[in-house]
């Protein structure tokens, strides 16, 4: 069964894109991720102009992190005043990453920029996460508990002006860290066509201290906003977001993500996050793959975006 | 209390997405029933968009007109196509068009005899398009060398009773715009990257091949048939990724190399219904469109974690 999208311009087999969604679903639900580090990439690689892919999966980001969202608040693991100021900083990013697509396709490098940002913080995420889960996996193994890194005392993120006090996450430290962090993500998840949470998530903890049990869900928070954005600024600026593949991806994951998630009741922490690792690090080398290999065809064409070249 | 903001919610969800897919389907049934009715033919139709007129056209100057003594008439062209419109629908995935006229006042004794060659060729919309080439920085592929043309036929097809070198000479092919070698393409100066002229040629070669492999560019050196002493037809099949926009058809009456008549005609590609909605909607109304997209995701958000009643990290 095929669908002509309306956007994408192009016929698809709707059976396919449904099945990838669910797929990315189940993994994401396993993982407690959002999965756009996946999708964004099997898109662009199932022939998806990298432009629309970005755009739509912002909107299907956007589905699959409210429940999310919803759920943590309703257990008040939502730390708003943080999430507030993580969330202006995010829409500044959005809006300059927007923007940001739009220059870099106008001059040809937009492929080129998705690919360098995806092989960057998915090869220092995917490197970072498998180092910590496979030293908490030797030491289970070898009867030691698995020591947890304390929160350390005062260091320089805590000395910048422009004091704020976050009560649900009992601290007292400057707007300026959290604001830049939500920027950086806003940023990156308008260019990559992630949520960010894979960034947001390690920066609270190690960067900011938060505690463990509001970080996800303030970063949930910050994440269904800020994507929001990015849906309706890609709309408008690029005209790359389409409805209807947005939709499939929507109901394939959606039903993914609740397998995932039975899945994933079934492993343990570090077990998941050394396959996840894996997985990151995965994506990461058939991106750069794709960079390094000869071209089949050194010679592409496209349309012209924008005024000039 | 938190059961029944689970209840509203999941019925909040459901709603936005019922809404949504429920207008979609409902232009899609409406669609399909204004099509079905378009696809009766009826008298009360008008002429210029139904395919019954042009038929009727044809078969009027189908048999064999009787040749004057006095003064041998000249061989003329008539032709058409099977559909002049074409809908994009959200089901399009390519349609076939046939191509079909007649030589007035053949003068060759069978369908095989060869005297005529007929050249079709049908053209897209002359668009902007640029040209890019890789090229390996320490390691890495990347676009250094880019070329922007100006006007390039989004699609372009040419069918032959025989191959065009053997039809006629380079310069009437030039002259008509007729064959890969001869499209139309104007580079825009000042808006290169990192090209001299000298790679022009190459670009060009470039844009024809990249054209080729995805079906927009299309030649069949023997997809012109006679089927009489003055009939023929050619069949082309549009890919699903064919622009949308007028496609114009060019005849061509070829007798020993020399052009003799020409005719012309033309195929609309129109964005119907669901698509054309969409499309209007993402180009004309980009923020509401945004907007809705976004509505639709959080409904779905919403309507999934009610029906699976799942508390999600």
């Amino acid at each position: 069964m095929n669908f002509y999208l309306p956007i994408a311009e192009m016929s698809v087999n709707v059976v396919v894109f449904l099945g990838m969604g669910g797929a990315v679903g189940f993994l994401s639900g396993m993982f407690g991720v959002g999965g756009g580090f996946l999708m964004t990439p099997l898109l662009i690689f199932s022939g998806i102009p990298a432009a629309v892919a970005v755009g739509t999966e912002a909107a299907q980001i956007v589905a699959s992190s409210v429940s999310g969202a919803i759920a943590q608040w309703r257990r008040n693991n939502v730390d708003v005043k943080m999430g507030t100021v993580l969330l202006a900083g995010g829409v500044v990013g959005s809006v300059l990453g927007v923007e940001m697509v739009k220059l870099l396709r106008q001059i040809g490098q937009f492929d080129f920029f998705v690919s360098l940002a995806y092989v960057t913080f998915l090869g220092i995420i995917g490197a970072l996460m498998l180092m910590e889960s496979a030293n908490t996996i030797r030491k289970t193994r070898q009867g030691k508990p698995a020591s947890v890194r304390r929160p350390g005392q005062h260091i320089w993120v805590h000395k910048m002006p422009l004091k704020m006090r976050f009560h649900r996450s009992k601290l007292y430290i400057s707007a300026i860290p959290p604001f830049a962090i939500g920027g950086f993500v806003g940023f990156l998840g308008a260019i990559m066509g992630v949520g960010g949470g894979f960034i947001m998530v390690p920066a609270m903890i190690y960067l900011l201290r938060v505690p463990t049990n509001v970080v996800v869900g303030t970063s949930l928070f910050q994440i269904v906003f800020v994507t929001g954005l990015t849906t309706i600024l890609h709309a408008t600026q690029n005209k790359t977001v389409d409805v209807v593949l947005a939709m499939l991806l929507m109901v394939g994951g959606v039903i993914g993500a609740q397998f995932g998630a039975v899945a994933g009741q079934k492993l343990k922490g570090e077990q998941l996050r050394f396959l996840l690792a894996g997985l990151v690090l995965l994506v990461c080398v058939r991106i750069a793959w794709s960079m390094v290999a000869a071209p089949a065809d050194e010679y592409s064409i496209s349309d012209v975006v924008g005024g000039r070249r | 209390m938190s059961l029944n903001w689970r209840v509203l919610r999941g019925i909040l969800g459901a709603v936005v997405m019922v809404a949504a897919m429920a207008m979609m389907i409902g232009i899609e049934i409406a669609e399909a029933q204004r099509r079905q009715r378009s696809a009766q033919p009826g008298p009360a139709r008008d002429g210029a968009g139904s395919p019954a007129a042009p038929v009727e056209q044809i078969q009027r100057t189908q048999p064999p007109q009787p040749v004057p003594a006095a003064a041998v008439p000249r061989e003329t062209v008539q032709a058409d196509v099977s559909s002049r419109s074409v809908a994009v629908t959200s089901s399009f995935t390519g349609t076939e068009i046939v191509v079909f006229g007649a030589v007035d006042h053949s003068r060759q004794p069978t369908a095989e005899a060869g005297l005529y060659d007929i050249v079709i060729v049908l053209e897209g919309t002359p668009t902007r398009l640029v040209a890019r080439r890789k090229s390996n920085v320490a390691g890495i592929w990347i676009n250094t060398h880019s070329i922007t043309f100006e006007s390039v036929p989004s699609y372009y097809t040419i069918l032959s009773t025989r191959p065009l070198d053997e039809v006629t000479n380079p310069l009437v092919l030039r002259e008509n715009d007729i064959g890969f070698d001869y499209v139309r393409m104007t580079p825009i100066q000042g808006w290169e990257t990192g090209v001299t002229t000298a790679d022009l040629q190459e670009f060009a070669e470039a844009v024809v091949r990249l054209k080729q492999r995805d079906g927009l560019f299309v030649q069949e050196e023997y997809g012109v048939v006679f089927i009489g002493r003055s009939l023929f037809r050619a069949s082309v099949n549009l890919p699903a990724n064919v622009p949308v926009g007028p496609l114009d058809v060019r005849v061509y009456l070829f007798r020993d190399g020399n052009i003799l008549s020409t005719y012309t005609a033309r195929v609309r590609l129109e964005r119907e219904g669901l698509e054309l909605l969409l499309h209007n909607f993402a180009f004309n109304r980009p923020l509401l469109y945004g907007l809705f997209t976004v509505t639709i995701a959080v409904g779905a958000g919403l309507a999934a974690s009610a029906a699976f009643r799942r508390n999600a990290r």
